[in-house]
C-alpha cells in the first residue's frame, strides 16, 4: 500500500479563460450553475468542485478534465 | 472581491443575533443580580428581543437585495453551511446536557432556560464566524 501524504490539486482555469477569449469569472459562472465567487475560490484553490461541476467547466473549454486540473501526490 | 449574497446574509444574521440576543442576555444578567427569579418577566424580555431581531434581518435583507440581487446558493455554499453546522453543534449538545444536569439537581427554571437559551445562541454565533472563515480560508 502506498502511502499518500498530500495531495495538490492545480487547475488551469484562469489561463484556460483568458485563452476562450477573455472569458469572464461571471460569464463561466453562469455557464456552469455557480456563483462567481466560487470560480474565484476554484481558480485560487480554496474550493476543489464536485466532480459534476468540474466537467461541467471541461465541458465549457471543450478541453478532457485533466487538461483543467490536475493533481500532484507527495508520498511519504 | 466582492461578496456573494450567501455571505453577506451570514453577516447579518451573526449581526443580528449578537445584537439581539447579546441585548436580551445583558438584560437578563441585570434581572438576575437584582434577584429576578419569575420565568414571564425574562420571557417578556426575550419575546422583545426576538422581535427586534426580527425586524433587523426584514430591513437588513431587504437593503442587501436591493443593493444586488440575490442569488441561489451553490455547492460551495452549501458545503460551508454544512461543515460550520458540524463544527459548531457540539456547543448545543453541551447545552442541552447542562440543561438537563440543571434539572437533575432541581436548579431553578430561569437557570435551565437560559442555560439552554445561551448555548444554542453560542452554537449558531460560532456557526455563523465559521462560515465567515470558510468563506475567506476556503474550504
Amino acid at each position: 500500500m502506498v502511502n499518500i501524504e498530500k495531495v495538490v490539486i492545480q487547475n488551469q482555469i484562469r489561463s484556460l479563460r483568458f485563452d476562450a477569449g477573455g472569458l469572464t469569472q461571471q460569464n463561466l459562472a453562469d455557464r456552469i450553475g455557480v456563483s462567481r465567487q466560487t470560480v474565484n475560490a476554484i481558480e485560487a484553490a480554496k474550493y476543489f468542485p464536485s466532480l459534476e461541476v468540474a466537467f461541467r467547466i471541461a465541458r465549457v473549454f471543450g478541453k478532457p478534465l485533466n487538461e483543467v486540473f490536475q493533481c500532484e501526490w507527495f508520498m511519504k | 472581491m466582492s461578496t456573494s449574497f450567501e455571505e453577506k446574509s451570514v453577516w447579518i444574521q451573526l449581526t443580528g443575533m449578537i445584537v439581539g440576543l447579546g441585548a436580551y442576555f445583558v438584560v437578563a444578567g441585570r434581572m438576575a443580580a437584582e434577584g429576578v427569579r419569575a420565568m414571564p418577566a425574562y420571557a417578556a424580555v426575550f419575546m422583545v428581543a426576538v422581535v427586534a431581531m426580527v425586524v433587523f434581518l426584514i430591513v437588513a435583507y431587504t437593503l442587501a437585495a436591493l443593493i444586488r440581487k440575490p442569488e441561489p446558493s451553490d455547492e460551495r455554499d452549501r458545503l460551508i453551511s454544512w461543515r460550520s453546522e458540524h463544527n459548531s453543534s457540539w456547543i448545543a449538545a453541551v447545552g442541552i446536557l447542562a440543561a438537563v444536569t440543571c434539572m437533575v439537581f432541581d436548579v431553578e427554571n430561569v437557570w435551565t432556560a437560559n442555560v439552554l437559551l445561551l448555548s444554542l445562541a453560542a452554537s449558531e454565533i460560532l456557526g455563523f464566524v465559521l462560515r465567515i472563515v470558510y468563506y475567506h480560508r476556503g474550504v
